[in-house]
């Protein structure tokens, strides 16, 4: 009797396995499956955070879609030089160097949908489908729907949530699935990609709220390292530390105050709205700013040259 | 046979909770839909028994944005989500007015860059599930 029941169970299981696997999008075995990082060398060492704090964290981190909606309201125009290039795509034979730059790409398709660059999607997409399949987190990227909606031009505000909210879903899985290490990096590229992104454009033109944008990302860098030390362990996540650390010492000399202003609820559209009227004074100098750029480029570099 | 109850008691509670899943993914499109002029930048999940604390999520909200938080319960619930956005201990805007009644969203002009919490209960501690949508309103 023990054993048929075992049996069935097993068939149970193995289907139950199978399903999973045919919900994943991808039936076959990943080719990746000798993983550069094994999870083996993170499940044996204690982080330094908690999960629920390294979630918290993550959570923290802002999308990039506000970093391109902040570029798209200083009037500076759309330029195709800034983003990364999908040529090296096939190069990126590790999870680590494909979970980076599907951060990167992933912040680039958003500064594509900003700018309603609709025909430039498609070698964008093409790269994230094909890193996210790598990284087994393929099925959360509606391709087909992101493609059919670009191409037809169809509605940009469908296209922006469909797309931010496969990131979202990808990341929430990656982070379900005890696999953070992954999330981090993803995040990170990110976070890289749209500071590299304001730079440039504040290269080109010194816009103010751009400028303190940059300057108050002081805030985030802190958090972002203290996820990424939780692995560095990890030889390449050592060196990815290093190179942030470069860009918080630069950020030294960046100096943040609040002048506390008197709250007020008014009505916006109709909305209940809270204004907190304090008032945010991000000193930054030129000299600091062109550190910050100088660092920020040199990551982002040694990123996309993985 | 002890065993046997449990394996298959994990794997209907797995296929359940599957299934809540789908069904909060569902709402999050529904509800994302409701966010106006504004764009999605995030969601949160909330499902919680009756008589929990509240669920707390922490967010970096950026200077000079305004954001928008619109919420949804999910259906065959009795519980009404109640969020309050505060920074630290200081609770800035709800969505349950001082009648009682619940706004269908409400914005939150950032004036400071920094962490900021989302609590989420539900209205006499019923039980409830709904969605946030965090969006934030084009100048």
């Amino acid at each position: 009797m023990n054993k048929r029941i075992s049996t069935v169970l097993a068939i149970l299981i193995a289907g139950g396995s199978l399903l999973m696997v045919n919900c994943n999008g991808d039936g076959s075995k990943s080719k990746k499956d000798d993983f550069a990082i094994p999870d083996s060398i993170f499940k044996d060492k204690p982080l330094m955070i908690s999960k629920e704090a390294m979630n918290d964290i993550i959570d923290n981190i802002s999308s990039p879609v506000e970093m391109a909606a902040l570029i798209k309201s200083t009037g500076v125009p759309f330029n195709q030089k800034f983003l990364a290039s999908t040529k090296n795509v096939d190069n990126l034979s590790t999870d680590f160097k494909q979970a980076l730059n599907l951060g990167v790409y992933g912040c680039d398709l958003g500064y594509l949908n900003m700018y309603e660059k609709t025909g430039s999607i498609i070698s964008n997409m093409q790269a994230i489908k094909k890193l996210a399949d790598q990284l087994r987190i393929g099925h959360f990227f509606d391709f087909n729907t992101i493609k059919r909606l670009a191409t037809n031009n169809e509605n940009i505000d469908s296209l922006m949530y469909i797309s931010v909210s496969s990131f979202n879903n990808m990341d929430e899985y990656l982070r379900e699935n005890n696999r953070s290490d992954i999330s981090s990096l993803l995040v990170t590229g990110m976070w890289i990609e749209g500071m590299y992104l304001a730079c440039q454009v504040v290269k080109e033109v010194p816009h103010k709220d751009l400028v303190e944008r940059i300057g108050d990302s002081k805030i985030v860098l802190s958090d972002l390292l203290l996820i990424l030390k939780n692995y560095q362990s990890n030889s390449s996540f050592a060196n990815l530390v290093k190179e942030i650390e470069k860009i918080k010492k630069e950020y030294e000399n960046v100096t943040i105050h609040v002048i506390p202003g008197e709250p007020e609820m008014v009505e916006i559209d109709g909305m209940l709205t809270f204004k907190s009227n304090d008032q945010q004074i991000i000193d930054i100098s030129d000299e600091t700013l062109a550190k910050i750029i100088a660092a920020i480029e040199n990551t982002r570099t040694m990123i996309i040259n993985l | 046979m002890k065993n046997v109850i449990k394996i298959l008691s994990v794997l209907l509670l797995s296929l359940t909770i599957n299934h809540s899943f789908a069904q909060s993914d569902d709402l999050v499109n529904v509800c994302a839909l409701g966010i106006g002029n504004a764009t999605y930048l995030k969601d949160f999940k909330v499902k919680l028994p009756a008589n929990s604390p509240a669920q707390k999520f922490s967010v970096i909200l950026n200077k000079g944005t305004m954001y928008k938080f619109v919420v949804c319960n999910a259906e065959g619930y009795e519980g009404k989500a109640v969020i309050q956005i505060s920074e630290g201990s200081n609770a800035l805007v709800s969505n349950l007015k001082p009648d009682g009644t619940f706004a269908e969203a409400v914005g939150f002009s950032c004036s400071k860059t920094g962490m900021y919490n989302i609590m989420c209960s539900f209205k006499n501690a019923k039980e409830g599930a709904a969605v946030i949508i965090m969006s934030y309103v084009t100048k």
